[in-house]
């Protein structure tokens, strides 16, 4: 049972007892629940894995390199492999088993992954690496698009994401190749309608964009990254109603938004000079206070809207990156233990005044309620 | 599911294992061809630091011309990581030589010299590779392939098309042809 229909059930219950739900109605919802039953099957998962652990196998049997069977004879054996996931995932679809026939074509991309290899193997290829793994990110992607299979998007954004990292690790420099490839499998995820698809997206678009400041504009533009994450959040908190109208993702427009914002400034605070590892090594004291209070007074300010428009995940993130700032400057240090201790101190009244405040206007707006 | 929306479904399954294929054999016959009717030359291999030949199920190849000198680019410098040209020229040894390295392809008439496409992560120090550095091996036969590198001489003998793409035919030690590569 899904955690939806435990929380409905609970509030059912209580919402009966007070006598606002009649009985049948309680059985209706009840019976409504167990209908519509999550598609996600233990089945579906097990399958899945099992596609996953099979891709595994054919990878691993393809580095193994094992020579009593003779190279075409191995590559035929991989083409036969590849037309038989294919093959039975149709099989499946016929025979109304959708889970398993999802399974089998992500058995066939690991397979396709393999075939690469195998041929790069066989001639002693090198080339460059992230064109391989591209290669077979497309065909990841071509699958999704004509067999709109959800698990083939996954595999294809996962592996896009490799693609970049590595591609971005030898060249050295912003990987701007991967917007539109990315922007090809956002557009497969609204087609085929698949919200988690969505999340995935946002991802690995996080992926991309969080390192962008280290290699543009002199390499230390974290900032931009920051305006970027920042400009998505403050987009979101104003056009939320907007962008819902169109697509419900104004919520996770803002989380995501606040979570680059922040690690842009958690860069440009600790990890851009290496204080973080090497205390001699930092900026001016002044530069890291002023992003301090601008990292510590936007979550504050995220926090506050997320609560006031029920953003649960945007609120956990604040939560997460108000702790990782606050211990990071712990270890790192305002200066000397006794300047950071004043810093922390301030902190904390602030904090604690704005607790007061919003005490006071929560108490204000329930006297006016009951008068 | 209907009828006609599951015979869509197979005719795109079929589309996507074709098309997935297609892409496999294009690389083999892209690989075939190049093997058969490319220029064949023997680089002379260099012992590469032994604790660094065996990695993994695959050994490391070192050439002489994995090093060139900066002086040689002619024209721009290539970007990190973008395919660049490598012009070598037979040197009395028998061996190849660097003489020149351009951003775009060359036409080099001269049957004396023959150009390699090449890669470089580190542009001040010209360490190039050809795609040719790898050599994969059987489980567990990495490690003779390697003493046989630091004990005798060993060359390769790679096959280079027009545009400069090179491949592995086989390995030369001691003057024999051995681990030739069947096409397939």
């Amino acid at each position: 049972m899904s955690w939806y229909s435990h929380r409905v059930e609970r509030d059912l219950a209580r919402w009966q007892a007070a006598g606002w739900v009649s009985d049948t109605g309680a059985t209706a919802i009840k019976s409504d629940l167990a209908a519509r039953k999550s598609a996600i099957s233990a089945a579906g998962i097990f399958a899945i894995l099992g596609a996953i652990l099979f891709g595994f196998a054919i990878m691993s049997f393809v580095a193994a390199h094992w020579t009593a069977m003779s190279k075409l004879s191995r590559l035929v054996l991989i083409l036969a492999a590849l037309w038989a996931c294919y093959g039975a995932a149709g099989y499946l679809s016929v025979r109304k088993l959708d889970a398993f026939a999802q399974a089998a074509i992500l058995g066939g991309i690991a397979v396709y992954g393999a075939g690469i290899m195998l041929i790069a193997q066989m001639y002693h290829m090198e080339g460059s690496p992230p064109d391989a793994v591209l290669t077979w990110a497309l065909g990841a992607l071509l699958a999704a698009g004509l067999a709109q299979s959800r698990p083939a998007l996954a595999a294809g954004f996962v592996l896009i994401v490799v693609w970049t990292v590595w591609e971005r690790m030898l060249i050295d420099a912003a990987h701007w190749g991967f917007l539109p490839v990315w922007v090809a499998a956002v557009a497969l995820a609204v087609w085929l309608g698949w919200r988690p698809g969505l999340h995935l997206a946002a991802l690995s678009l996080l992926i991309w964009l969080t390192p962008l400041g280290f290699f543009v504009l002199g390499r230390h533009a974290h900032w931009l990254v920051a305006l970027i994450g920042a400009g998505t959040a403050l987009a979101a908190a104003v056009a939320g109603p907007a962008i819902d109208r169109h697509l419900p993702a104004a919520h996770a427009l803002f989380a995501y938004g606040i979570a680059a914002a922040f690690w842009a400034l958690f860069t440009a605070q600790f990890i851009d000079d290496y204080s973080f590892f090497d205390h001699q090594r930092a900026r001016s004291v002044g530069r890291l206070l002023l992003l301090a209070v601008l990292t510590l007074a936007g979550l504050l300010a995220a926090m506050y809207w997320a609560l006031q428009s029920g953003n649960r995940g945007a609120l956990w993130i604040g939560y997460a990156a108000f702790a990782a700032e606050i211990f990071a400057l712990y270890w790192r240090t305002l200066g000397t233990l006794l300047d950071t201790s004043l810093f922390f101190l301030v902190a904390a009244i602030l904090v604690s005044v704005l607790a007061w405040v919003a005490y006071l206007l929560h108490q204000r707006k329930l006297l006016q309620g009951s008068a | 599911m209907s009828m006609t929306t599951l015979r869509k479904l197979i005719i795109a399954l079929a589309a996507v294992a074709l098309a997935q294929t297609g892409v496999l054999a294009a690389m083999v016959i892209d690989r075939t061809l190049l093997l058969k009717n490319g220029r064949e030359i023997t680089l002379p291999i260099v012992p590469v630091d032994p604790r660094d030949l065996f990695r993994g199920e695959y050994v490391r190849l070192g050439y002489e011309i994995n090093t060139v000198p900066g002086a040689l680019l002619v024209g721009p410098p290539p970007a990190h990581n973008a395919a660049f040209y490598v012009t070598l020229e037979k040197n009395p040894q028998g061996g190849w030589t660097p003489v020149k390295v351009s951003a775009a392809l060359p036409h080099e008439p001269n049957p004396n010299r023959i150009v390699l496409k090449g890669r470089s992560r580190f542009l001040t120090s010209m360490q190039v590779r050809y795609g040719i550095e790898s050599y994969f091996v059987p489980e567990g036969q990495g490690k003779r392939l390697e003493e046989l590198a630091r004990e005798r001489k060993m060359a390769a003998r790679v096959a280079v098309d027009a545009r400069g793409n090179a491949a592995i035919k086989g390995l030369i030690i001691d003057g024999v042809l051995q681990y030739e590569e069947p096409l397939f």
